[in-house]
């Protein structure tokens, strides 16, 4: 591609163009910068005022981190280690699913109607209520009765010739894809109540390693979805066609021909939904309390536990940052070939 | 071409059982719940009041405060974003000197925790002691009340956001500009048009559906903040900076008043697809004509 755009101008201009785009690299990179820096300083090396170069300005130090590892400012290495568990399994997991789904919807018709789906949301929003209201039952147990009994239903009626348009891949989409527009806290909320009430059924789920997986697994779902099904789109067919003529069974011609075709974008996919989940705050915020906090909980609580000690706090920041620097250069190199292209369209 | 076999259901089934009990599930409840005055503390059993808490919620100006202090980070943040975004990715797309370089620079800042980034911020923005005082005390504005002014606060986590999701938008429009057909611009060469021409002739329009959907993706993200403010000022000082999440947390999670907590989501949905809504219909009409 040649320069388009700016073509017309002249050299100087360009040289404007360049210098702008300079002016902002140096403001993206500069708190970082600062943040490292100052999580090697010493109490005097920040209580003095800015100080900017090791070694020139201030005499660096390991200590920050020493007290880390050690535990002095709250269990870093055990929540470092929540955070790299729940990550990289509801990672793996939503990916996994999530390309499922995707490439179902690639690859077959689906038909919903709508008159189905209606069923469903009156079916649990009544189910709820009647079994909660008249017939005794404790909400979480209402709420598990209601929902297998509407989807049945349901899917039973999908059958029948119902009224109303049919909803086709595209609309399904758009159903996964919506779920992400929904604010989360309207979610978290609810969902602390419901993980709350069926821990009184003897079920942990708050604060447990189980519930914050599934949570992630669903938050993430949406994102996967939209993102590997552009991949699997970009998959020419006539190679699955040519499988399919020697009668090899869809789940082979999934696990066999399309994941090892598409593992580039599998992997992108994977990276992105890590940096969510890894970074993710109001859910843990709501779900977790101390056996599986994550590193954002922990990260956020050193603010108001320590006043200006920002030694600690920046090395702390740290801790959370540095896996995601490392997958930066790694998703920059994947940019390059052109990856983030089809995710647009 | 479509496939009609059986085994689609094992492929799609999982994911769709999921998403629904995760999130249709917990929408079901706390639906209900708005309805009814229920709190845990003091535990007053669970009473239907109907429209009751929307009724409070509608006449509390904390609640309004909070929609506009919401709607003001959205808007600004997500404009200045697309202003400096679009102007970096036609720079970058332009083969600008040492573009390798910025990429992996502009890439960084959205991938790490929005906690982690209002830390550094808050030191940055540090009155007395931060690299920022410093460098505005050589031209003699010492000590500015970065985060304890309401309106220097707004702007502060304003310009967090600004910093730290440009580069989704540059990434984007990036990946447009390269889809850009060439020989339009060579036709326009032919015809001498100047760079600004062609901008506003060509790039922008051929843009515009691009850029209606990551605007749409960045507002609709915006309006979720939370963590940058929770760390960055806690909603303060005041409740000058305090967002609709901060707000449903600070209702539900430290007074727990459920009903209230879960009405004040229920409206929150609402505004939200209110503004998509009539910013997916304001935009309809410039988007059909580019067809």
């Amino acid at each position: 591609m040649s320069g388009q755009g700016l073509t017309g101008l002249s050299s100087w201009s360009r040289r404007l163009v360049a210098a702008g785009v300079l002016v902002w690299c140096l403001i993206s990179v500069f708190p970082l910068y600062w943040v490292v820096v100052t999580a090697f300083k010493t109490p005097p090396g920040v209580v003095g005022g800015p100080t900017y170069v090791p070694f020139v300005d201030f005499t660096p130090t390991l200590q920050p981190f020493i007290d880390l590892y050690q535990g002095i400012r709250g269990e870093f290495f055990r929540t470092f280690l929540n955070s790299t568990i729940i990550g990289l399994s509801a990672a793996a997991i939503a990916t996994a699913v999530g390309a499922m789904a995707a490439y179902a919807l690639v690859r077959f018709e689906f038909r919903v109607r709508f008159g189905a789906g209606l069923i469903f949301f009156l079916l649990a929003l009544g189910g709820y209520l009647l079994f909660n209201n008249t017939l005794g039952f404790t909400r979480p147990q209402a709420l598990l009765l209601a929902f297998p009994i509407a989807l049945v239903v349901a899917i039973v009626s999908n059958r029948l010739p119902l009224p109303g348009p049919i909803l086709g891949n595209e609309d399904i989409l758009f159903w996964f894809v919506s779920q992400r527009m929904f604010p989360p806290i309207v979610t978290a909320f609810a969902l602390y109540l419901l993980y709350s009430e069926i821990g009184r059924l003897g079920f942990q789920l708050i604060d447990s390693y189980v519930g914050m997986t599934l949570c992630y697994v669903a938050f993430s779902l949406p994102i996967v979805v939209w993102l590997m099904r552009d991949f699997f789109e970009a998959i020419p067919i006539e190679v699955e066609e040519a499988a399919m003529v020697d009668n090899v069974p869809s789940w082979r011609i999934f696990l066999g021909i399309v994941v090892p075709m598409s593992m580039n974008g599998l992997l992108a996919t994977f990276m992105i939904t890590l940096a969510f989940v890894w970074n993710e705050f109001l859910f843990a915020l709501f779900l977790t309390n101390s056996r599986w906090q994550t590193l954002p909980i922990l990260v956020a609580g050193q603010n108001s536990q320590r006043g200006d000690e920002w030694w600690a706090i920046s090395a702390a920041a740290l801790v959370a940052i540095i896996p995601m620097m490392i997958m930066a250069g790694l998703l920059s190199r994947m940019m390059r070939s052109g990856l983030l292209l089809g995710a647009i369209k | 071409m479509m496939r009609n076999d059986p085994i689609k259901h094992v492929f799609i089934w999982p994911a769709v059982l999921v998403v629904l009990a995760i999130s249709i599930f917990p929408l079901i409840y706390s639906f209900t719940t708005s309805f009814l005055s229920y709190r845990l503390i003091p535990p007053i059993p669970p009473r239907v009041v109907w429209f009751g808490n929307y009724a409070t919620l509608l006449q509390e100006p904390r609640f309004w405060n909070a929609i506009f202090t919401t709607t003001l980070i959205a808007f600004i943040a997500v404009g200045v974003q697309y202003v400096i975004g679009f102007g970096v990715a036609l720079a970058l797309n332009a083969r600008v000197p040492g573009e390798r370089l910025f990429r992996v620079a502009l890439l960084l800042p959205m991938l790490l925790a929005p906690v982690a980034v209002a830390l550094v911020a808050r030191m940055i923005f540090n009155p007395t002691m931060g690299p920022l005082n410093q460098f505005l005390s050589m031209f003699g504005l010492a000590n500015l009340p970065f985060l304890t002014n309401g309106h220097w606060a707004l702007g502060c986590i304003i310009a967090v956001e600004i910093w730290q999701w440009t580069p989704f938008i540059i990434l984007m429009m990036l990946a447009g500009l390269q889809t850009l057909p060439e020989d339009v611009y060579e036709a326009a060469e032919l015809e001498n048009a100047s760079a600004w021409q062609q901008f506003w002739g060509i790039t922008f329009p051929m843009m515009l559906p691009i850029s209606a959907a990551v605007v749409f993706i960045r507002l609709i993200e915006s309006y979720k903040i939370m963590d940058t403010v929770f760390v960055m000022t806690g909603g303060g000082p005041g409740v000058d900076t305090e967002t609709l999440t901060l707000f449903a947390y600070q209702e539900g999670f430290k007074k727990f008043n459920l009903g209230y907590t879960s009405a004040l989501s229920f409206l929150f949905l609402i505004a939200i697809t209110i503004i998509g809504v009539t910013y997916l219909a304001l935009l309809r009409p410039h988007l059909e004509k580019r067809r």
